[in-house]
């Protein structure tokens, strides 16, 4: 599919279908007589059809639409930007997250503080991990800078809490360890889409 | 006498006691049938089903804070949805509801009065009933309110006349007013229904009924969209109940003048009992008044006044003229 | 039984007029009328007189009374009336008077004992077939007179209320002088 229908922005011209209504009556005796036509051809009675076929569908043929919300949910899509998850790798079960700091840089709103120091095997760890949920705006844009795939929004949409500022750390946000197994390649925001192999490009050296 | 008495007061405490509960099941029906128009599964967690909605709708009312506003002239706008609810009421007690039947060897007539003029006195205690929401609507000090409160007479007044003169015509046929005369005219099955004889006559009683009893199409006087609730803008827990208790009373009244007048009463219906067939129909029309709700879309202010006095005034008063003169000669 | 229901709707019947009168708010009074009219139908119902009971309650409950309350609604009716009276007795005289003189006009002939029915209902003639019986004989004419002017009203009110019914407030001014143009 082109994209060409989405970029033509000239809404309210294309896709529209216009209605024969025929001529609507001037005379006294044409409204007289349409009157007359339409309360004797029962149209009104169309309306009543549908209601009732409708519910007779919902009753006995199960096609009610209700979900009933905190019993049952419906799958969300997968690039949906909810509460953010912090994903291992899965070979040693270590943090993939090596403490570059761009999630931090980038954060439009503010929200991610972390902190970061050596360890003994001079490696980067982090030492301090915190989202500021009160203030993140879900943009995303954490999730798409991050090198390693460490940081992706997840599925958890129902965050609301009794405080204004509910911090979370990064423990909280991480695979825990003995979930491993079932930590999912996160096919959603931040996620490297599947053509990505045909999306790149050679950088040009010219700069 | 003494009997006589003590009979009318239980009759009318039980009158009382079970429509206003029917009334106020009839919200947690409206909101199920509604729901399954919509597909959706409406009222489901008070109690199975959400049965016992009702309860908990009854225990928010009651609780809820009794707020008058200030300016309000507080005096009617306390009165007023008790002249609704009363009204209501009043106008059931010369309906007879059911058959004749014996309890404990003594013949119950299921009817609190059995006024000779019954059908009238059902239609001039409804009219009285127009006070509730005109004085609520001029006393609580609101624009909406006083707006609600404009198109409630003008509606009312002007559906009054519509169905005196559309139930003029069966009245002519029956050459009584008493409810009971006329079922007792229907007695001899479905070929003796009043509707075979006056179908216009019943259309036009339906369509002035739903006005009277402000239900959707004509749903003028507290529409949301248009002017906040209309002369409810500003009541609320309990008073505000009333009005819809009075409001789900009317319809029932409707429901039954329907099928008194037109459908053959508590007349045994085939092999299905009189009560049971009269219930069935007031079930009828009260599906009915749901129904329509979730179908059609509510009319504009002078297209209701246009289908009044231009479409079903002069229909009436052709039908009636028509009744009388096939009855002369 | 009876008359104690007598005495109690004349003592609630007078209460309320007397509100009527004396009260300053215009809403009061209007809902004291009203409340007035319906116990008056029940002195007709005490009376036996089922018929015009309910007449009452329907014409001057239903419909009179509600006009005055839709008149009422161009009116602030929350707010307390400032009567303009320019000289309390002449108005105490004459209001006291008529009420004297209506009250020996009807109370005359019951003192006098010597009343009469002219038009006594036949025999197993029902309420509402009594009323017509007198209404279509006796006073066919007055009660054709009322109907003509009746409709006399009517026809003016439409041409009142219709005068400048050309002039579509809602359609745009265009439109407007368009259509009077084409007038």
């Amino acid at each position: 599919m082109s994209l060409e229908q989405f970029k033509d922005r000239n809404v309210g011209t294309q896709n529209y279908t216009m209605l024969d209504l025929g001529e609507s009556p001037k005379t006294g005796w044409g409204k007289f007589k349409q009157v007359a036509k339409r309360s004797v051809k029962l149209e009104l009675f169309t309306g009543l059809k549908v209601t009732f076929r409708e519910m007779i569908k919902a009753l006995f043929m199960g096609e009610m639409h209700t979900t009933k919300y905190p019993f049952e949910k419906l799958p969300i899509a997968p690039r949906y930007r909810a509460i953010h998850e912090m994903k291992r790798l899965l070979e040693s079960g270590h943090y993939r997250c090596i403490g570059c700091g761009l999630c931090e840089k980038i954060c439009i709103a503010d929200c991610i503080r972390m902190d970061t120091r050596y360890d003994e095997n001079q490696r980067k760890e982090v030492s301090e991990y915190t989202i500021n949920f009160g203030r993140c705006i879900f943009c995303g844009y954490c999730a798409e800078v991050c090198p390693e795939l460490a940081i992706v929004h997840g599925g958890r949409y129902e965050n609301a809490s009794e405080q204004r500022a509910s911090f979370a750390l990064f423990e909280d946000m991480l695979t825990p360890l003995d979930q491993l197994t079932q930590q999912k390649e996160y096919p959603g925001f931040g996620a490297v889409s599947p053509d990505a192999d045909k999306k790149i490009k050679k950088t040009p050296l010219a700069y | 006498m003494d009997g006589y008495i003590i009979a009318t007061v239980i009759k009318a405490i039980l009158v009382l006691a079970v429509i206003s509960a029917l009334a106020g099941f009839g919200t947690y029906l409206e909101r199920k049938v509604l729901a399954f128009m919509q597909r959706r599964l409406g009222p489901m967690h008070v109690g199975p089903y959400g049965l016992l909605q009702l309860v908990a709708d009854g225990i928010k009312l009651f609780t809820k804070e009794d707020f008058i506003p200030n300016n309000a002239n507080r005096l009617i706008f306390m009165i007023a949805p008790v002249i609704t609810a009363a009204t209501a009421f009043i106008a059931l007690a010369a309906v007879p509801m059911l058959p004749e039947f014996e309890l404990f060897g003594i013949t119950v007539r299921p009817i609190v009065s059995d006024l000779n003029i019954g059908i009238l006195f059902v239609l001039g205690m409804m009219a009285a009933g127009l006070y509730g929401p005109l004085l609520a609507g001029v006393a609580q000090h609101n624009k909406w309110g006083l707006l609600g409160a404009a198109r409630t007479a003008v509606q009312f007044l002007s559906y009054e006349v519509v169905t005196g003169l559309s139930i003029l015509a069966p009245i002519m046929i029956v050459g009584s007013l008493s409810l009971i005369d006329f079922n007792n005219y229907q007695a001899g099955g479905i070929g003796e229904w009043l509707i075979w004889k006056q179908p216009l006559a019943f259309i036009l009683f339906l369509i002035a009924g739903f006005a009277e009893t402000n239900r959707t199409p004509f749903d003028l006087l507290e529409h949301e969209a248009e002017v906040v609730s209309g002369y409810a803008t500003e009541y609320s827990g309990m008073r505000w109940g009333m009005f819809f208790i009075g409001e789900y009373a009317n319809m029932i009244t409707i429901g039954f003048l329907a099928s008194l007048v037109f459908f053959g009463g508590f007349n045994d219906w085939g092999f299905i009992p009189g009560g049971l067939a009269i219930l069935l129909k007031v079930s009828f029309f009260f599906f009915l008044m749901l129904w329509v709700r979730a179908s059609w879309p509510h009319i504009r202010p002078d297209q209701l006044m246009w289908l009044c006095w231009k479409v079903l005034m002069p229909l009436a008063v052709i039908n009636v003229t028509v009744t009388g003169f096939v009855m002369m000669f | 039984m009876e008359t104690f229901a007598f005495y109690l709707f004349s003592i609630l019947i007078i209460g309320l007029f007397a509100v009527t009168v004396l009260s300053r708010n215009v809403l009061y009074a209007m809902t004291s009328l009203a409340a007035g009219m319906v116990l008056i139908s029940g002195l007709f119902f005490l009376l036996g007189a089922d018929f015009l009971g309910v007449v009452q309650l329907i014409v001057y409950v239903g419909a009179v009374m509600a006009l005055y309350a839709f008149a009422m609604m161009f009116f602030d009716a929350t707010s307390v009336i400032k009567e303009k009276n320019s000289s309390a007795t002449t108005v105490f005289l004459l209001g006291g008077l008529s009420a004297v003189l209506l009250v020996v006009i009807f109370a005359a002939p019951s003192i006098g004992g010597n009343l009469q029915p002219l038009y006594p209902s036949p025999d197993g003639a029902s309420n509402p077939q009594a009323v017509g019986l007198v209404l279509f004989t006796k006073y066919l004419v007055p009660f054709e007179v009322a109907a003509v002017m009746l409709l006399v009203a009517m026809i003016a009110g439409i041409i009142l209320a219709g005068k400048k019914m050309e002039h579509r407030i809602t359609s745009s001014e265009e439109e407007n002088s368009g259509e009077k143009e084409m007038k």
